[in-house]
């Protein structure tokens, strides 16, 4: 089926909480309130001329980086220095928290893309780990990397990172630690930076216009 | 086959295969002037020499390879660049009785425990190879690595380091040869030394 087709019966379904749809990119996708997330995805895997039975990825979003017109911009991501002491900053991130799911059909050959928006400081989504049992491990990466609550989740503990750290790495704003439990992180330089970022100065010069004799320079 | 193929009359089979091999003239000579076989059969050394030759022809690895460095110390261990011609193709899954420990990969901040756990039980003499970037600084991720222990040397004390990402096999091999040249030129008994226990207390280790 088309994507436009799926959006349709997807849309006549959840009526206004299906809020557009955007196929101008490489993947089209459709946007969904995320209270109706768990009911959506539902009728998506059970409807039969849909059948969307494997969601091939469930990832998060943190929208801090995007100017107003919805482009990204570049947040400067804290590190660590040459000398390996973690970076600060005083920024605070303040773009919203999405969450992305890929569906795919294996009967209909068919893929599917939703997307979910939150507010920063409330971020919380229902879980879909009731309709596909393998989005229990991608939320609980969501909530160990972004820290992205998802509500009735059975078992929402972190996944990657050890059970007792603290911050959410993945989210624009995070700041390298220390060290953790005694374990030091922090680097120690070995030698000289043999490839340290370039200093680039604007050149003052004016612009030659073209046609001059390129030998001249 | 028409060739005849017995062995003339007084020559020994044996003792020709065992003789059949080439040695360079000012180490060794086996065969004295009237071609007889070797009667010095005396050799000068101390014990310190022979306990370090046992130790370095026979280091047992322990298997510890975390990332891609892995990969290559498999490699090393198969049939084209094969680690066991230096004695040390016998990796152990326990460490109870390896000596050696080939710190492979990155090492997270979750796993630093589980290795210092693993350095822990092996006896000694013990050594270690950080093979890789990443064991020796943190590597690629030493700028961006929230969760990576920048080195392997801020969790146990290492012997040799071996660069690259990952080290060819014979780079490892060439690392291993240095570790023999170490263990060649150790004097008296294996005592670790103090500087080693005290700062192995002070690294943190999960109960």
């Amino acid at each position: 089926m088309d994507q436009k087709e799926i959006y349709q019966l997807l849309a006549e379904k959840l009526g206004d909480a299906a809020l557009g749809f955007n196929d101008e990119g490489v993947e089209a996708y459709a946007d969904v309130t995320p209270e109706i997330i768990a009911e959506a995805c539902e009728f998506l895997r059970v409807d039969e001329r849909l059948q969307f039975n494997q969601l091939m990825c469930l990832s998060g979003i943190d929208w801090d980086g995007l100017d107003e017109n919805g482009k990204g911009k570049s947040v400067k991501i804290l590190g660590y220095t040459d000398e390996g002491q973690p970076e600060t900053s005083d920024y605070v991130a303040e773009g919203d928290f999405g969450v992305v799911y890929s569906l795919y059909s294996h009967s209909q050959r068919h893929k599917f893309t939703l997307r979910v928006r939150t507010p920063r400081d409330k971020a919380s989504v229902p879980t879909v780990s009731k309709v596909w049992s393998t989005a229990a491990w991608h939320e609980r990466e969501a909530w160990d990397l972004l820290g992205i609550r998802f509500e009735g989740h059975s078992d929402l503990r972190r996944i990657l990172l050890e059970e007792h750290w603290v911050g959410h790495p993945l989210r624009k704003d995070y700041q390298m630690p220390d060290n953790w439990d005694g374990v030091p992180l922090n680097g120690q330089p070995y030698c000289e930076n043999p490839f340290p970022t370039p200093v680039i100065t604007p050149d003052e010069t004016p612009d030659k216009p073209a046609g001059d004799d390129p030998a001249e320079g | 086959m028409s060739k005849n193929t017995t062995p003339p009359e007084g020559y020994d089979v044996q003792r020709e295969q065992m003789l059949d091999f080439k040695v360079p003239e000012q180490l060794v000579r086996v065969l004295d002037e009237d071609g007889r076989s070797d009667a010095k059969n005396f050799i000068l050394t101390t014990v310190d020499e022979v306990f370090n030759w046992a130790r370095l022809s026979s280091i047992w690895p322990v298997t510890f390879g975390l990332a891609c460095c892995a990969i290559e110390m498999m490699a090393t261990s198969a049939t084209r660049y094969d680690i066991d011609r230096f004695g040390a193709g016998a990796f152990r899954a326990t460490p109870r009785q390896a000596d050696l420990m080939i710190v492979s990969g990155t090492v997270t901040a979750k796993m630093a425990a589980r290795l210092k756990l693993i350095y822990d039980q092996m006896p000694e003499p013990k050594w270690v190879i950080a093979m890789g970037s990443c064991a020796i600084g943190g590597g690629p991720y030493f700028k961006y690595g929230y969760h990576v222990v920048k080195g392997v040397d801020f969790l146990v004390p290492v012997d040799v380091y071996v660069p690259g990402c990952p080290p060819r096999p014979e780079v490892l091999l060439e690392g291993l040869m240095r570790l023999q040249d170490k263990i060649r030129g150790r004097k008296g008994p294996f005592v670790t030394p103090k500087w080693i226990t005290d700062y192995a207390k002070k690294i943190p280790y999960r109960k």
